[in-house]
């Protein structure tokens, strides 16, 4: 019978375009019909030297249907590099020519012999959504673009990062950022593709860092194990992204022994980042203990990541109670018993329930059915807005879709990213109530 | 339920020739994925025969979307008006527009008529039984 899927949580796999655009120096060539790349970008920060209205795109039509779109493809491709700057062209296919068997590889392959830097990632929308696509790149990039680096030429402490879905993550500049800056604080060398500090040269590094660091509960893995086949680069797979005092200073830790930092640099890292947090929420602690509105249960309805994340961090750092959390990223089957394992590995012996849905409706009943002893705390996406005010709740929007937020270079990542948990927190809570 | 195709070619051999200056087109009957060439249909000269390019310029002239002003054009569209598609080297913009009006589609390439053809019924025959045109290359 057929099903009517209540708020979408993700895009179609095409929007690999983002992690894409993400790439500064690198531009999607698309082989799909026209407007794919208009409604997949996003209205708030898809803008930039390469937007998604200049990305190159063959726009098949019926023609190209029935007779086949390589020709189009090859002179796309040809054309973009004529008037375009970019110096990693990534041809990604749609569902049109993956459909009719359109033979893109061979195309891309003629370029690829002659040296030129095009490669190709075959996201035909049907094959996935916007995680999946996204490992579709980074796995495009290692088969297609590095090579093993020679022997010797391994560089010590360089740690390439891994975590957000660029795009997909409103926070995912911020995040990168601040993993970056954790990792510097250690005294490693961060590498990131993605961003300011990203590149097509930062792509080109990958091959010599000493190890790659994954910090995401399940996106990411594969293209990790394939890194590490191809290029023989080993990983640390940090099944959380840290926010706040408790999970940071695990996470430090952990990268620490992995890496081989000397643990006293490391507690004095530690101590140092520490004793600023705890001063803050010291003086705040009136605010912890006095705001009577404050929720004592909370839900997060998010993709694995922040789910995880936020669950964590309002259990462990502000003692909040875990109501029933969603998992929305369609996690695939495989990882799902781990990523609900890390959900029980809570202070104090606390488990949150966690449920992996991705019916919005479905999801909005179980909110309004809940007892939250009170005002609910929903952190979730704008499908969510709706049922949390019908509650009188506290909502804060952080997953996909966002309408409620402008997020530049915010982070929720690290001790700071704890700290403007709080903020964002209690600052709905505090608004209401004035 | 067949249908016809209208076919620019001079010689039966390879689809060479312009919608414009087509003087004829050599129609098929198609079903299924079978075809069978059914004769040439000659358009007559006063109703638009030869170069449409002659009656008027590229888009100049009687404005956009043609509709009957343009004599040379609608002549010899009107006279293919029972065909299903199109196929030449090229077809005009003002010509496409009014066999849009038709719902009557072209296409335009250079290429092999019978391979041509072979592709275009595969395909209509998939869209018509309403089945997926997975691996229809």
């Amino acid at each position: 019978m057929a099903k009517i899927l209540d708020g979408q949580r993700y895009k179609c796999s095409l929007a690999a375009m983002q992690s894409v655009q993400a790439i500064p120096g690198a531009i999607p060539v698309l082989h799909s019909g026209p407007g794919c790349a208009a409604k997949l970008s996003d209205t708030i920060g898809s803008s930039g030297h390469y937007s998604p209205n200049i990305f190159p795109c063959t726009s098949l039509n019926e023609k190209d249907v029935v007779f086949g779109g390589t020709r189009k493809l090859r002179t796309t491709i040809e054309n973009a590099m004529k008037v375009l700057d970019a110096d990693l062209y990534i041809v990604l296919t749609g569902c049109i020519p993956e459909i009719v068997g359109d033979d893109s590889v061979s195309v891309v392959d003629e370029f690829r012999e002659a040296g030129k830097p095009v490669i190709l990632a075959e996201t035909a929308g049907f094959r996935g959504n916007s995680y999946t696509g996204y490992e579709q790149v980074l796995d495009a990039i290692t088969d297609q673009y590095l090579e093993p680096a020679p022997e010797g030429e391994r560089e010590k402490g360089l740690v390439n990062i891994f975590a957000d879905v660029p795009y997909q993550d409103l926070f995912w500049l911020g995040n990168y950022e601040q993993l970056a800056k954790l990792v510097s604080l250690l005294g490693l060398t961060p590498n990131v593709i993605f961003g300011y500090e990203g590149g097509t040269d930062r792509v080109r590094d990958i091959p010599k860092a000493e190890f790659n660091l994954l910090v995401s509960p399940w996106v990411g893995i594969e293209p990790m194990e394939r890194m590490e086949k191809r290029l023989g680069i080993p990983f640390l797979h940090w099944p959380n992204l840290p926010v706040g005092a408790f999970e940071t200073s695990k996470f430090l830790r952990a990268l620490g022994e992995y890496a081989g930092v000397p643990s006293d640099k490391v507690e004095s890292v530690i101590a140092d980042q520490e004793g600023y947090y705890y001063y803050l929420i010291e003086r705040y602690a009136d605010l912890f203990l006095e705001t009577r509105v404050m929720a004592k249960q909370f839900t997060v309805s998010a993709d694995a990541q922040y789910s995880l994340a936020l669950t964590k961090f309002l259990v462990n750092d502000l003692s909040l109670n875990p109501a029933t959390q969603f998992v929305v990223d369609d996690t695939p089957k495989k990882y799902r018993e781990s990523v609900a394992a890390e959900f029980s590995n809570l202070n104090h012996g606390i488990k949150a329930p966690v449920e992996f849905e991705t019916d919005s409706w479905k999801i909005s009943q179980a909110i309004r059915a809940h007892d939250y002893h009170g005002y609910p705390l929903v952190l979730g996406s704008y499908w969510e807005k709706e049922v949390t005010e019908e509650m009188y709740g506290h909502y804060l929007n952080i997953s996909w879709p966002v309408q409620d937020k402008v997020v530049m270079d915010e982070s929720y990542v690290g001790y700071q990213g704890g700290i403007k948990v709080i903020e964002d927190i209690y600052s709905v809570a505090v608004q209401r109530w004035n | 339920m067949s249908y016809l195709l209208a076919v620019a070619s001079t010689d039966g051999s390879v689809i060479d020739t312009t919608f414009g200056a087509a003087q004829s087109f050599r129609i098929y009957e198609a079903e299924g994925t079978r075809f069978e060439f059914r004769g040439i249909r000659e358009i007559p000269l006063e109703e638009g025969g030869g170069d449409a390019g002659s009656a008027c310029g590229p888009g100049s002239g009687c404005g956009h979307g043609g509709g009957g002003g343009c004599g040379a054009t609608s002549g010899k569209v009107e006279h293919l008006s029972d065909v299903r598609a199109i196929l030449a080297t090229k077809v005009g913009f003002q010509a496409q527009k009014q066999l849009e009006k038709k719902a009557i589609s072209t296409f335009d390439l250079e290429a092999d008529v019978d391979e041509a053809l072979k592709k275009i019924t595969a395909y209509y025959d998939r869209v018509d039984r309403h089945e997926s045109l997975r691996g229809i290359r």
